[in-house]
């Protein structure tokens, strides 16, 4: 088995958010619409000093050149469109999937497998879930063509399209951490031929049995770390991508 | 409309499609009534003590479905079907054997043996959440016991529109 | 700092790949016992209970106001709730107090009181109190069949190989969704041809699965999940009262229905509301009892990474089994996910449920590679048979399978591959080549079959659903293709979905159809010399091991 995992950075993460938890005296759950929000626990909090670290949910998104939002998104007409969906704390609260691959380099390879098919890539985030079926599903609405990927910040990635349940799809991409660079490329690929009305061979699946035991923990926290910045209620952005 | 939208939409069609035909009524024999007592887990397996009891909804008994008679084209899918007596007698045997809740639920699914598939599929989608305004479920429960005479259906369908209400399960509460 | 040789020798063991993560009980990452889990309490006022685990009912949620009204035997619930734990938990693992009087206690708790009990047990008490618990006498398991080519072929070669070797269950899924119906068939075909009365599930989206039921592909379903909090719960897109009606709706047509659950699933899903993985699962459990489901697949199942990775996880694993077991429901006990690059701790994981026995003591052994296991690979395949089959013999346990001669899974494996090509071509699917027939007979894993043509294999999927076909026109093209007993194992399974008797908690099937169930093999362990014990032809067959020398021929 592949065995590339980086231990130390491991611990560091899931310490930092740890960390950050314990350093913020007041649990933020802006996920549950629970009014009597149950994280917040009645065990006394350690107040520690100050911290330059903020707890998830609470940081202020990065300022990107590359990913702008320009409003609130629109739903699409043209059905040479793909909308590609991602969740609310992707590139802006966190920049990597859980193997470590940048955002960025996700989401061009993305877009450069619906264009090397002649379609229009369109980018949103979607904030009502951090669920990376329902946000396919909400993609779906807003792409012209119907058809939409959509991406977690761990990189869990689905192929969705409308008239599908939320939790089916058209193609699944569950195991994180063996989707590389090409399988996004490919991903977008086979998207925007479901867009054309074709029916392409599936993306091939690699499975590494033992990934899931490497990064099924790391995969919990940042999944945690993506509810946070969940919003009820909100549509989603439209995003302007440059990647000059 | 493009092959894989066609495709997609068939997929749909087909999931709530009832490919086979609506059950009939069931037919006013009634072995379990025949009996006349609640079945024990002394009746258990019904299959070997009472085979004369396995009717499918048509009527049809168990030993009437030989190899032979399906070959030749005389099994109809519906004559496969586990029948309301049935389920209304594994019922009691749970409950003989100290499960009542499992009878609960099998007395649900008796209820449910004369709604045709693609309905029942349909029912089940407008219970998840988000998908039904309030009226939309007492509707359905008003469905269920008008139509199909599923009463104790009807009323835990009419608990979970009252339930959806107070906790914000309802079409455009997400 | 200079390194000690010995700590650098031993960082390259396998365990060090392993995932292990400090408590964090605000998000969940705490397996029993949390500083913010619930104190049992129980309120009753005119027969309905009006207050639980520190909740009034105005404060309920969804999950609380079901588990209220459905899940618990309120008649009892004071008394037993006045009960002390370690008294119950006492009971749990003592010999002399049957199965049979612990239910009423157990039924009459809230999930705060159920965890409660289960904390106060060390894992030998729990294995002890596992032993006496599980609804039927005897023990067994069940296997995956899946590649990840979703190649149909060498599904039900596979499938016929594990058949073979004794699971009664099995369950398959797709790589690619819109396979389901072509895994479904070639796995029921597969299964009867190994052995008959083995029933079968392919496990997809919800409404799809319901359907490939209803026409007669699959007996039985499993994973029809529930969560622990409303959150997770509706993410899940459902509700309790709508899987309620799906379980109904699963009965109504003569299938076999479990639920899923597993500590672990609400951390990963984001929402475990601060709560211990414990109380959350005990929520599920409940949930599944209130909806009147014989059975339930826990113990943490795919989220194993998660107890797996917190301290006494692998104690609350075996703990909720039990749970599920005190409610009196059939429990396919996990096992069922890779857990651990290392050996030993693969070994741990399995060996409570293993050495205790349980209704299914995998909820997916995993009875191919792992390689080709689209489940993402279980805790034991097909490669640890013949360590399983050692474990079995060394310490006299029924495991659920038998040991097998390699000329007879040669036979079966053709059979099954050879019945699926009749098949196909009866109902006038994409050809299976006798090249094909040829490599699932002696495949390693998907890599040795000739590839076939997706795209027509998942439009015949769809033409399958567009053209209505049922069990009944798969009876037909076996028996025409000459496989009359195959046929006519297809048509018993139907038989038993009009007589309904494998609806009963903890139902499975002999080679001749007699269902063995909680209600006709219910477990009546009451120390040394009661409950199950090995029938002596089995014992035989265990001992059997292909590997063992016969001394005569020293």
């Amino acid at each position: 088995m592949a065995n590339e995992v980086n231990e130390d950075l491991l611990r560091k993460i899931i310490r930092q958010v740890i960390d950050e938890q314990r350093s913020n005296e007041k649990v933020v759950d802006f996920g549950t619409s629970n009014t009597d929000s149950p994280a917040v626990a009645d065990k006394p909090k350690e107040v520690q000093p100050e911290s330059n670290t903020t707890a998830p949910g609470m940081d202020a998104p990065l300022k990107l050149d590359w990913f702008k939002h320009v409003g609130p998104a629109k739903k699409g007409t043209s059905s040479d469109e793909v909308v590609i969906a991602v969740l609310p704390g992707f590139a802006e609260h966190m920049t990597e999937n859980l193997k470590g691959v940048p955002h960025k380099e996700i989401l061009r390879q993305t877009i450069a497998g619906i264009e090397e098919q002649g379609l229009k890539a369109r980018v949103i985030k979607v904030y009502r879930t951090a669920d990376v079926s329902f946000a396919g599903a909400e993609g779906d609405e807003y792409s012209g063509s119907g058809v939409a990927i959509s991406i977690q910040s761990k990189g869990t990635t689905i192929i969705h399209q409308k008239d599908l349940e939320p939790l089916s799809n058209l193609e699944l991409f569950p195991q994180a951490p063996v989707i590389d660079l090409d399988t996004y490329r490919a991903i977008g690929k086979n998207a925007a031929s479901y867009a054309k009305g074709e029916s392409p061979s599936p993306v091939p699946t690699v499975n590494d049995q033992m990934s899931r035991v490497q990064y099924q923990a790391k995969s919990a926290l940042m999944h945690i770390k993506e509810t946070k910045y969940v919003v009820p209620g909100k549509g989603p952005d439209e995003i302007e991508i440059n990647f000059d | 409309m493009t092959e894989i939208d066609d495709l997609i939409s068939k997929i749909v069609n087909n999931v709530q499609d009832a490919s086979s035909s609506e059950p009939k009524p069931e037919p006013v024999k009634q072995a379990t009534q025949a009996l006349n007592r609640e079945m024990t887990r002394d009746d258990y397996p019904l299959f070997q003590k009472h085979p004369e009891m396995v009717n499918a909804p048509t009527g049809k008994n168990v030993s009437e479905i030989t190899l032979e008679a399906a070959i030749n084209g005389q099994v109809k899918p519906e004559d496969l079907r586990i029948s309301s007596d049935t389920l209304k007698a594994q019922g009691e045997i749970a409950k003989n054997s100290g499960r009542e809740a499992i009878k609960s639920n099998m007395d649900r699914a008796a209820e449910l043996t004369s709604i045709p598939d693609e309905r029942l599929l349909e029912m089940y989608g407008s219970l998840r959440p988000y998908r039904s305004s309030k009226q939309e479920l007492l509707d359905i429960a008003d469905e269920l016991q008008n139509k199909y005479n599923a009463v104790i259906t009807a009323n835990f369908v009419r608990e979970a529109a009252s339930e959806y209400e107070i906790r914000k399960k309802l079409k455009g509460d997400n | 700092m200079k390194r000690q040789k010995r700590f650098e020798e031993i960082e390259k063991r396998p365990v060090h790949l392993d995932g292990f993560v400090d408590e964090w009980p605000e998000e969940g990452f705490v397996a029993m016992d949390g500083p913010n889990d619930p104190k049992p309490s129980v309120t009753v006022r005119d027969g309905e209970i009006v207050e639980m685990d520190g909740k009034t009912e105005d404060e309920f949620d969804l999950i609380d106001k079901f588990i209220a009204k459905h899940s618990i035997k309120i008649e009892n619930a004071e008394k037993v709730m006045a009960m002390d734990s370690v008294k119950i938990a006492n009971m749990l693992c003592d010999p002399n107090v049957t199965r049979e009087e612990i239910i009423p206690i157990t039924t009459g708790m809230t999930p705060a009181k159920a965890a409660d009990v289960i904390c106060q047990l060390n894992f030998v008490e729990m294995m002890m109190a596992v032993q006496k618990m599980r609804p039927r006498k005897m023990p067994a398991s069940q296997c995956h069949v899946t590649n990840i080519r979703d190649n149909p072929v060498l599904i039900a070669a596979d499938a016929a190989d594990a058949a073979f070797r004794g699971f009664p269950e099995q369950e398959t899924t797709t790589a690619v969704a819109r396979y389901a119906p072509l895994n479904a068939i070639s796995i029921m075909v597969g299964a009867q041809t190994g052995r008959p009365g083995v029933i079968t599930q392919c496990s997809v989206e919800e409404a799809m699965e319901l359907s490939l039921g209803m026409r007669g592909f699959t007996a039985y379903a499993e994973t029809i999940s529930v969560y622990g909090t409303e959150q997770v719960f509706t993410d899940g897109d459902d509700t309790p009262w709508s899987k309620g009606f799906l379980a109904s709706c699963y009965a109504s047509r003569g299938l076999k229905m479990r639920f899923t659950s597993g500590s672990g699933s609400e951390v990963m899903m984001g929402y475990a509301e601060g709560k211990s993985m414990l109380y959350l699962e005990s929520r599920c459990i409940f949930i599944t009892k209130g909806c009147g489901v014989q059975g339930l697949q826990n113990g943490a199942v795919s989220c194993i990474g998660i107890p797996g990775a917190v301290p006494s996880g692998i104690r609350e694993v075996l703990g909720e089994n039990l749970l599920c077991m005190m409610l009196d429901i059939e429990c396919a006990s996990g096992n069922d996910q890779a857990f651990s690059h290392s050996d030993i701790r693969r070994t741990e994981r399995l060996i409570g449920q293993f050495l205790a026995g349980t209704d299914y003591i995998s909820s997916g052994y995993s009875s191919v590679p792992n390689y080709d296991n689209t489940f993402a690979g279980s805790n034991t395949d097909a490669m640890d048979y013949d360590d399983y089959y050692a474990m079995q013999r060394d310490l006299k346990i029924n495991g659920g399978i038998v040991p097998v001669k390699e000329e007879d899974i040669i036979r079966v494996r053709n059979k099954a591959a050879r019945a699926l090509q009749s098949v196909f071509k009866g109902l006038n699917l994409p050809e299976i080549t006798d090249e094909e027939v040829e490599a699932a007979t002696y495949a390693f894993t998907s890599k040795d079959m000739p590839d076939r043509n997706m795209v027509e294999d998942m439009k015949s999927a769809q033409d399958i659903m567009d053209r209505g076909i049922t069990g009944v026109d798969i009876i037909k093209s076996l028996y025409e293709g000459g496989f009359e007993d195959v046929a006519d194992a297809v048509l018993k399974l139907l038989q038993q979905r009009i007589a309904g008797d494998f609806l009963q908690t903890s139902a499975i099937f002999d080679k001749d159809w007699n269902v063995i169930s909680a209600v006709n093999n219910s477990n009546d362990y009451n120390g040394p010399g009661t409950g199950y014990h090995m029938e002596d032809e089995l014992w035989e067959k265990i001992k059997n091991v292909p590997m063992a020398i016969n001394p005569s021929d020293v």
